[in-house]
């Protein structure tokens, strides 16, 4: 229980944010706890004092025994329109305070999952998927307004309710206010034993959904084998079975759901019903009148209400809590490379930025007592290219990865022109590191925005000369508005080559003296590779280069050839000493010249994606 | 679309129209309970406490309900009857519409997931799984949504205003009038109200939709937004977009909070109306006192059908754009068209083997681009040919043309002479067994897996499959042996497992023509040379087509065609075609090994 007061309380800052707002909802509620309670009194005055002819008492008994019945009718009539037309706006300007708050608090709480997540080191992003995030980001964002409906502004509206009608109530008559409080315990139970029930049933239904999803989704992704070996009768044959099952699963969790609300109904009218027997006795017997009757009948049923909404939130809290700690994860996840209080900016570490990286004894992994680098020592002159080959999951990608900081080491260090890269702000270490992956990852924004992305200040020029080194300038001016086009779904739909050398440029742009190229090939055919290679040269001209290459011909053009294995550097050299020493990469190469003709492995055909080497190597 | 769209819908329904008929009596039932509830109390008040000498006739032949207290205690009980009966009609409508919605669209969903199955594969290659299931999974739901978020709610109200209305007319005919003109202001803010409304909430999705479409993008390059020290930029746009939406999320609800201000203004006004004619008439005598409550309880109860009306047309709107998406499905012209008078397969010639022969073939995916041109190839039954290009060139296409996957836009594909269109698709998917380079095993066990799409073939038959494909001794070393569930996608066997898997449901098959699209290029050389003895047995005196880059495989064939640009450039012996000096020659002597290529990673694993 502590643990969730905690959880919760980490959120208060979004809450305490709109202060104002909710301090303003209290006000409102307050108001409208009162009107609520007002609202059966105009008919109590019309049928006690207009048809009935009881005798007043109170603050109104000199004016209504002097006012004839039409006048009271016509006067109750009125109250009744302030009361009501009251009530209703104080409603709405309680929901519409609650909707500009909540959502703020939503958002503001959103943007700081974002902020955080997209400033998570790599080690984060290699876990967890894109989807995962988003649905934190949607759906569990949320849970601060749920936790503040839930634990504020519903315990107090319906408190405060409760509290107003009581008291009134119990100016009325006592005996049967208690009656109608007396069936709060049964509403109390019913809402603590149905919680976890629903929890469940609607697990149960979520399942049972997701798998007749997950049919569908491996037939149809299976369709060739599922056609090929003609399945289609049992497939569907599958489908209508689960379906039913889901179908099943859903008719049970509405009967308990309805169970519930059903059990609070009878029980509200059995308090209605005793009010009606007693109240009725009583007015037989003279004590009440019948105006107070209608009143209490009416009382009765708007307290129960407001403890039903009230217990309501106890299955919310539960509920919620899920969602709390999803938000969380993100919130408290502290695998940031963070930058130390004492950070200086590389230009004042270093007073001329040569590019000399040195790895020195760097271990690494992504979890806890697996390494995925071990001991690496490794020195890369300025202006070096070095090129890394090994096996999927050796640790190439990983490797570079620690140079602009993506990861930190577990032990060792990695230094920039000598000086260890923790010293040092993010901003400058990165600002001399660049990059070209293998998937281009452009942004759904125009073509000079995209390779401006690392430079938004940069003039046109120098972003058209980008292009141009990058071999990307003809077919940019080629697109209906050249470079103002914009990418993506609605845009144009550039080929694998094109969005390649337009990541090239990005890089280009940059003046970074470091750059890593990570197979920024491979998922190119021969012809596209030879134009995004031109552009390659240009890039790595005289800068310090790291390329982890597929193709040994690429490897071929570096100055040395680091060959990972394991997460260890197996060995090093030229290729003619690699050649010579007949390792593993001699191995390598012999296999790639022996035993291939054709142009390519992977098939021609749509819905069958030939393997990735990825693939291959898992 | 022909016909309108809804039309279509409830043809689904007319089936399940036995529960339709439980369901609008359960409605019914409930609504005239519902009309029943003030209605203890109105007694209570005008019969027992107001005017205890004029009884009702057979109230009062109750026992004990003589005496005032008596009346009264089964007016208590009647109060509890009719609410518990309201809540129990309710709770068997429920039951009863969830339970049949759900029916209703796991039908439709059976249909476009029927249809799915039987499409070609030319079609599906330019379609997103995760799309098509949408269309099956969520899109179906249009079905509910129709007829029990829209149909229902339709007749549920309008009966509701009805009923309603009656007993109020019965009552006094003043007040009635008085309420039904309450009831057109209301009517008045739902025709104001429900088209912003509608409006203002697809906005909000709009907004929300491209909000997180923002995020994907940028969470799906954190490496990139990292390198160019981006972040704060991403985060403002983030903080943009969100406000984006906070605004269109708060314009939504102000349309909502208007029409709830109009509706619930109108009724304060009639509650305020009610209380001043009624009591003026209840002054005269005309009514009594618990027909005012009444005509209050009434008033009170009629917000609810009016609000359901009101949001009627969005949840057609979306319905509809549901439906859009399940009949476009449902109306796809069926490119692989059932013949309509079936030929017969001439009985195989000795030996289980067939011909195919491609009659100037011309396959596209796209009008005007065509990946194969007037293709003119006979492969003779147990003839083994091996297909050799460079990708793009359209072996994977040419070769899914003999399961009839596709069909050819020009020219024919015949076995053993028969057109391919003309034959059962079931029968030419049984003559042909197809190996792909990924093994693709479904979430089941082994044993089923291997006697996939024949589940009725023996253990016996199953182990004697696996044996064959060399895959017996490894399944029999799992902890459940044959019946050991394989993980989604085969993640928990190893590639080459898998493929002799899919060789031994090959194999278990039997099938006349076999298709080799590369299945060892994903292979290491140890598992492969396993592999390939088992498809030395499988292809063992059947019609071969053998997709293929490595010499070894190719070698092996009677004859290798080598395709470029969807045409045949050349055919032949390797002997042939390397005196030849064409293309193959070139492929041949081409030195820097092709991108992607398997050897890196295999040279590794040999070690």
């Amino acid at each position: 229980m502590a643990s969730t007061i905690r959880k919760y309380l980490s959120l208060a800052g979004y809450v305490r944010r709109r202060w104002k707002a909710l301090v303003l909802i209290v006000v409102l509620t307050l108001l409208s706890a009162g009107a609520a309670a007002l609202q059966p009194w105009p008919l109590k005055v019309m049928v006690d004092f207009a048809l009935d002819d009881e005798v007043a008492t109170g603050w109104l008994a000199t004016w209504i025994d002097a006012a004839a019945p039409a006048t009271i009718i016509t006067w109750a009539a009125g109250m009744a329109l302030i009361v009501y037309v009251l009530g209703v706006v104080l409603q709405i300007s309680i929901s519409w305070c609650w909707g500009v708050a909540g959502e703020r608090m939503v958002y503001d709480l959103a943007a700081d999952m974002f902020d955080r997540m997209q400033r998570l080191s790599l080690r984060f992003h290699a876990r967890s998927h894109v989807g995962d995030s988003l649905s934190r980001l949607t759906g569990d964002s949320y849970c601060v307004y749920q936790a503040c409906d839930a634990l504020l502004v519903t315990p107090v509206h319906q408190l405060l309710t409760i509290t107003f009608i009581a008291l009134v109530a119990f100016q009325l008559d006592p005996m049967l206010t208690l009656v109608v409080l007396g069936s709060t315990p049964v509403l109390a139970g019913v809402a603590v034993w149905f919680g976890p029930r629903l929890k469940e049933r609607s697990r149960l239904i979520r399942e049972a959904q997701a798998r007749v999803m997950s049919h569908v989704h491996q037939s149809l992704s299976a369709l060739p084998v599922v056609q090929a070996f003609t399945a289609e009768p049992y497939s569907r044959q599958r489908y209508d079975q689960l379906a039913g099952d889901a179908a099943l699963a859903q008719r049970r969790g509405a009967f308990l759901k309805d169970g519930l609300t059903m059990i609070n109904g009878v029980t509200t009218s059995v308090a209605l019903s005793i009010v009606l027997y007693a109240g009725g006795r009583q007015v037989l017997a003279g004590a009440l009148n019948v105006g107070s009757l209608l009143v209490f009948l009416a009382y009765a049923g708007s307290l129960q209400g407001a403890f039903q909404k009230l217990f309501k939130t106890y299955g919310q809290i539960r509920t919620t809590e899920a969602s709390v700690d999803r938000v969380l994860a993100i919130l408290h996840n502290d695998e940031r490379v963070r930058e130390a209080d004492d950070a200086v900016p590389l230009a004042e570490a270093v007073p001329a930025v040569r590019g000399r990286i040195a790895f020195e004894d760097v271990s690494f992994g992504y979890e806890p007592g697996q390494p995925v680098l071990s001991d690496v020592s490794l020195t890369v002159e300025p202006g070096e290219c070095v090129a890394f080959v090994g096996p999927t999951g050796a640790g190439k990608s990983t490797l570079v990865s620690l140079v602009p900081r993506f990861l930190d080491p577990w032990t060792g260090r990695v230094t920039f022109d000598g000086v260890d890269v923790r010293t040092l702000t993010l901003l400058s270490l990165r600002e001399q590191v660049t990059l070209v992956l293998q998937q281009p990852f452009l942004m759904p924004i125009s073509i000079a925005d995209n390779i401006a992305y690392g430079r938004p200040d940069a003039p046109r020029e120098q972003v058209v000369a980008a292009a141009r080194d990058a071999g990307a300038d003809a077919f940019i001016t080629r697109l209906p508005e050249g470079y103002d086009t914009v990418i993506g779904e609605r845009g144009a739909t550039l080929s694998g080559g094109e969005k390649q050398r337009i990541a090239i440029a990005r890089a280009l742009l940059s003046e970074a003296a470091v750059v890593i190229l990570d197979e920024p090939t491979s998922a190119l055919d021969v012809e596209t590779e030879r134009a995004v290679m031109a552009g390659l040269d240009r890039l790595t001209a005289g800068r310090t280069t790291f390329i982890i290459a597929h193709r040994l011909s690429t490897a071929r053009r570096a100055d040395r050839i680091v060959v990972v294995d394991e997460g260890r550097i197996v060995e090093q050299g030229t290729h003619d000493q690699l050649m010579r020493s007949e390792g593993l990469y001699y191995r390598f190469h012999r296999l790639q010249h022996d035993d291939a003709i054709a142009g390519d492995t992977a098939s021609d055909g749509p819905g069958d994606a030939g393997a990735s080497p990825e693939e291959v190597a898992r | 679309m022909k016909r309108r769209w809804w039309c279509r819908l409830l043809g689904y329904a007319l089936p399940y129209w036995r529960g339709l008929v439980v369901l609008l009596a359960l409605v019914l039932v409930g609504i005239g309970l519902q009309a029943l509830r003030p209605w203890p109390v109105k007694l209570a008040v005008d019969r027992v406490l107001d005017e205890p000498e004029a009884g009702v006739v057979w109230l009062e032949r109750l026992p004990g309900a003589e005496t005032p207290g008596g009346l009264l205690a089964w007016l208590a009980v009647g109060l509890v009857v009719v609410a518990g009966g309201v809540r129990l009609a309710h709770l068997f409508q429920v039951w009863f519409q969830t339970w049949l919605g759900a029916q209703l669209t796991y039908a439709l969903g059976s249909d476009v997931f029927g249809r799915l199955l039987a499409s070609s594969r030319a079609w599906h290659g330019r379609q997103r799984v995760g799309d098509l299931v949408r269309r099956v999974n969520a899109d179906c739901t249009c079905m509910r949504d129709l007829v029990m978020g829209v149909a229902l709610p339709i007749v549920q109200s309008v009966l509701t205003l009805v009923v309603v209305f009656v007993v109020m007319w019965q009552l006094d005919w003043l007040l009635a009038l008085v309420a039904a003109a309450v009831a057109l202001p209301m009517g008045l803010a739902i025709r104001l109200f429900a088209g912003p409304m509608t409006e203002r909430s697809y906005e909000q999705a709009e907004r929300s939709g491209e909000l997180m479409a923002m995020a994907e993008q940028t969470l799906g390059v954190v490496p990139v937004v990292q390198a160019f020290r981006r972040e704060t930029h991403e985060h403002n746009r983030f903080r943009q977009a969100g406000e984006r939406t906070v605004r269109a999320t708060l314009r939504a609800l102000a349309s909502q909070l208007h029409f709830r201000l109009g509706v619930s203004s109108a009724t304060a006004v009639g509650t305020a109306a009610i209380l001043l004619i009624g009591g003026h008439r209840a002054l005269a005598g005309r009514i009594s006192v618990g027909d005012l409550y009444v005509f209050l309880a009434y008033l009170a109860a009629l917000y609810g059908p009016l609000e359901t009306l009101a949001y009627l047309s969005s949840g057609f709107a979306s319905a509809k754009g549901k439906a859009r998406r399940v009949i476009e499905v449902l109306d796809r012209e069926d490119a692989l068209a059932e013949p309509a008078t079936p030929h017969a397969l001439p009985a195989p010639q000795p030996g289980p083997a067939r011909a195919i022969a491609f009659d100037h073939v011309s396959f596209g995916y796209a009008p005007g681009q065509p990946v194969l041109e007037r293709i003119a190839l006979t492969v003779e039954p147990g003839q083994r040919v091996a297909l050799v290009g460079a990708t793009g060139a359209g072996k994977s296409t040419l070769a899914s043309l003999v399961p009839r996957f596709a069909d050819p836009t020009q020219g024919a594909v015949r076995m053993d002479g028969v057109d391919l269109r003309d034959l059962p698709r079931q029968v030419v998917r049984s003559q042909v067994a197809w190996l792909p380079q990924e093994p693709t095993l479904l979430p089941m066990s082994i044993a089923d897996n291997i006697a996939f799409g024949q589940p009725d073939a023996a253990r016996e038959a199953v182990v004697a499959a696996a044996e064959a494909a060399g895959a017996h001794a490894f399944i029999t070393r799992l902890p459940a042996g044959y019946d050991t569930h394989v993980g989604e996608r085969g993640a928990t066997l190893s590639g080459g497992e898998a493929q002799r898997l899919a060789i031994a449901r090959a194999l278990l098959k039997d099938a006349p023509i076999i298709i080799l699209d590369e299945p060892t290029a994903a292979l290491d050389a140890a598992t492969e040379t396993a592999v390939m003895a088992a498809i030395e047995r499988l292809t063992h005196g059947r019609t071969t087509l053998i997709i293929a880059h490595r010499l070894s495989t190719i070698r092996r064939a009677d004859r290798i065609v080598v395709l470029e640009h969807g045409r045949i450039a050349e055919s032949g012996t390797h002997a042939q075609l390397l005196q030849h000096a064409g293309p193959y020659a070139r492929l041949h002597a081409h030195h820097d090994p092709p991108p992607g290529h398997a050897a890196a990673e295999e040279a590794h694993r040999r070690e």
